[in-house]
């Protein structure tokens, strides 16, 4: 046989190869949510955080690791590094332990530490988890279940630490792995029902506001899923946004339970510049005189201060109670820092507490009085 | 071609290959061919007889489709696609060669993709990005082939590869990766050279790609040459094509005969284009509920929900013929969507609307708060649609 011939043969094998490596796959038999090698090493080499050190060893020369804090970190992959050993991988159910004890005992009871210490800890220890689900290519419904309360945490955050400077808190970071795990997660829906599903496409519709990949994957759902109220809620707030009507945007928005309010608000900026935009060249004229309360009112804002502010920063004149739109005047002021608002999310945590937020309690409409007074439907009806 | 022997079907490709006919010796290796369906072909080792036969590669190869047709007969779509692998792997050796199409290919990816997703192996769509992948190498062979005289590029296997892998990246959805083939083919000097079939597909691709990037222009051009220029007896086709061009000529203004609907059965236009025209909002609602689902596996809803601002355009454009005033009330506009049936709205949210209209340019005005009026031009205040954007 030529030497060719025998390449082209040897190529062919590898081909296949390829295509059943899928066929190989580690089952982790780890109990603890730290395997103990990590776990003495760290101890050794003084790398243990605060929260993983045994209560009363903080001081001590060298401080002990409580084997029931401890968690596995994230481990960059690197040549030589073996990460897919059965010995520091865990299985399902212990994932499963290690996130209820992340958002239990480390989120919503470390008092004293400011969330910005909370949210560092807690995302490298998830991230963690997900790298051991993905080495173990886990799917179904544990999957599902350590994705859904990673997300709620994600998403918490990127609200709750939205006004914190970049040293702190890096937004972009957060999103990739908030997208990563909205793709994985909407995968695993694809197969099997799931209670929860209607509520985390409504969060990635929310978060993904205006986007055409989104919506359109969101479009092909099946009818129980898609026809679900926390779905159609989010499929009116993303139509409303497509044509741009702003006015009826903020009112859908007011309708939004917390934690959806605290996924689209990082899209409420630009929407408020977006209105005045538009505005600014609508109204347009010398004598225009446009209320300020009616724009508190219309772009749900949470004083009228805060609405002259907003209209001051793109380069509009505001005359006691009224604003002077001009489309000579606006100014495009390209994305505006993130602030925390009363009126389109604070105000909906209500009887709520974030140990609620965090683990998906029962999911209620908002009963925004203003909102309903203006007779909105919403669920089926397009418009 | 259902009762020859082995034999006499590797006899065939012999002669096929030594007397340079490509078009058979593609038909050969197809699967729209009847000798498919033929038992005596469809053997699980058919390594040996073909290496007696044939030379190499091309023993591989054939051994590989006769193998296919083996899997296929048992419904093995996975291994069906390996061994289609396999074949893809051949690098063409000249223009006769590159119209070798591997037809149902894609068929194969899309089973074995979902045979292996079922199973909870992979995601969906993984076959389909592998397929990618091999389909790219192929076409990175094509690209660069510099040494042959023209006759014998490799270069005429481009535009049928970038057609395949169109079809790929528009069913993974991940339409960015089409931007560096639209790339190669615009900056080589063999694009206006490729056949004609080729080139229709092509466009036709380009121009959904334009309709996604929102670039309703440059989409409008591509889908009507692709539908003027698509063969006057693929039905089919042209009537895929029209799928796509009549939301981007109705963005445009232009509004199809219920004539041009009924010729290529596409009926489901028909309500949305009355709508529009009449500035129905409820009217188009309904046509847009009623064949949402045609819509969304189109992909066209989406664009279709664009026609409502040209329908608030339409309909607000009668009130201003029916008041023959330059200055309007608002609450004219809000009486006539209260008379369309459109009960939700408000005076604010008909502020907003008219506000957007005058931002694109469908209304030349301004809104005066203080008077609750629209105030229109005198001149022209709704220019029309096809001088806008």
């Amino acid at each position: 046989m030529s030497r060719k011939h025998t390449n082209r043969k040897r190529d062919k094998c590898s081909i296949a190869a390829n295509l059943d490596k899928a066929s190989l796959v580690v089952t982790g038999c780890c109990i603890e949510m730290c395997p103990e090698s990590e776990r003495c090493e760290r101890q050794r080499q003084k790398r243990l955080h605060r929260f993983e050190i045994l209560v009363g060893t903080e001081k001590h020369k060298l401080p002990i690791a409580d084997p029931n804090r401890t968690v596995k970190e994230y481990s960059r992959p690197a040549a030589g590094k073996v990460l897919s050993c059965a010995d520091v991988l865990r299985p399902a159910d212990v994932l499963m332990k290690t996130v209820r004890f992340l958002i239990d005992d480390i989120a919503l009871s470390e008092m004293d530490a400011p969330w910005t210490e909370v949210y560092d800890f807690v995302f490298d220890r998830l991230r963690s988890v997900r790298q051991d689900m993905t080495i173990q290519r886990m799917g179904g419904k544990p999957c599902v279940a350590i994705l859904e309360l990673s997300l709620r945490f994600l998403i918490y955050t990127s609200y709750k630490l939205c006004e914190e400077p970049v040293q702190h808190f890096e937004p972009q970071i957060n999103d990739t792995h908030v997208q990563e795990c909205f793709n994985w997660l909407l995968g695993s829906y694809k197969l099997g029902t799931h209670p929860n599903e209607p509520e985390f496409q409504s969060l990635a519709l929310l978060y993904n506001l205006g986007s055409a990949k989104a919506l359109s994957y969101a479009l092909q759902l099946p009818e129980g899923v898609r026809h679900a109220a926390p779905v159609q809620l989010a499929f009116s707030i993303n139509r409303a946004f497509q044509e741009r009507n702003f006015v009826r945007f903020f009112r859908l928005v007011r309708k939004l339970p917390y934690l959806q309010s605290c996924a689209i608000h990082r899209h409420l900026g630009c929407c408020h510049r977006e209105l005045l935009r538009l505005y600014s060249q609508a109204y347009s004229s010398k004598n225009c005189r446009y209320p300020i309360e009616l724009l508190t009112e219309i772009f749900a804002l949470d004083s009228t201060l805060e609405a002259t502010e907003l209209c001051q920063r793109h380069g509009l004149v505001v005359c006691g109670d009224f604003v002077v739109f001009s489309k000579m005047s606006f100014i495009d002021q390209g994305d505006v820092t993130s602030r925390h608002t009363y009126k389109l999310v604070d105000s909906k945590l209500r009887e709520q507490t974030i140990a609620d937020v965090l683990h998906g309690l029962p999911w209620r409409l908002c009963t925004d009085k203003k909102a309903e007074s203006l007779a909105i439907t919403d669920t089926g009806k397009r418009n | 071609m259902a009762h020859i022997t082995i034999n006499q079907y590797l006899q065939q490709v012999v002669e096929a290959i030594d007397t340079r006919d490509g078009a058979f010796c593609a038909e050969l290796l197809s699967f729209k061919h009847p000798h498919v369906a033929n038992p005596r072909l469809q053997l699980a080792n058919p390594e040996e007889k073909c290496q007696q036969v044939l030379e190499p590669p091309h023993d591989e190869m054939v051994a590989a489709h006769l193998r296919c047709t083996y899997a296929v007969a048992n419904h093995d779509f996975v291994e069906a696609y390996k061994c289609q692998t396999v074949v893809v792997q051949y690098p063409f050796y000249s223009k006769w060669y590159a119209t070798l199409y591997i037809f149902l290919y894609l068929l194969f990816l899309c089973q074995a993709d979902q045979q292996l997703a079922k199973k909870g192996k992979g995601k969906i769509g993984d076959m389909l990005e592998k397929a990618a992948e091999q389909l790219m190498s192929c076409f990175r062979i094509c690209a660069s082939d510099n040494r042959a005289g023209i006759d014998d590029s490799k270069k005429w296997g481009m535009l049928f590869l970038i057609n395949q892998l169109f079809k790929i990246y528009f069913k993974i959805n991940k339409l960015h990766l089409c931007k560096p083939l639209i790339r190669a083919i615009d900056s080589s000097n063999l694009k206006d050279e490729y056949s004609m079939a080729q080139r229709v597909t092509y466009k036709y691709y380009v121009g959904r790609k334009a309709m996604f990037d929102s670039d309703f222009k440059q989409a409008e051009e591509y889908l009507s040459f692709a539908f003027q220029h698509c063969h006057r007896s693929s039905q089919k086709n042209k009537r895929m094509i029209l799928i796509y061009l009549l939301p981007v000529k109705m963005l445009l203004g232009h509004m199809p005969t219920n004539q041009l609907l009924r010729k290529y059965d596409l009926l489901q236009f028909a309500d949305v284009t009355k709508a529009v025209s009449e500035g129905n909002l409820l009217l188009l609602n309904d046509a847009l509920s009623k064949h949402e689902t045609f819509f969304i596996r189109c992909g066209i809803f989406l664009i279709l929900e664009k026609l409502k601002i040209i329908t608030y355009r339409n309909l607000f454009k009668k009130v201003y013929l029916l008041l023959k005033t330059h200055q309007l009330p608002l609450d004219a506009f809000l009486v006539s969507l209260k008379f369309m049936q459109v009960e939700d709205v408000d005076i604010d949210e008909v502020q907003c609307i008219l506000a957007n209209l005058i931002y694109m340019g469908h209304i030349k005005g301004y809104i005066s708060h203080q008077h609750q009026k629209l105030v229109v031009s005198k001149q022209n205040p709704f220019p029309p649609l096809s001088s806008v954007s």
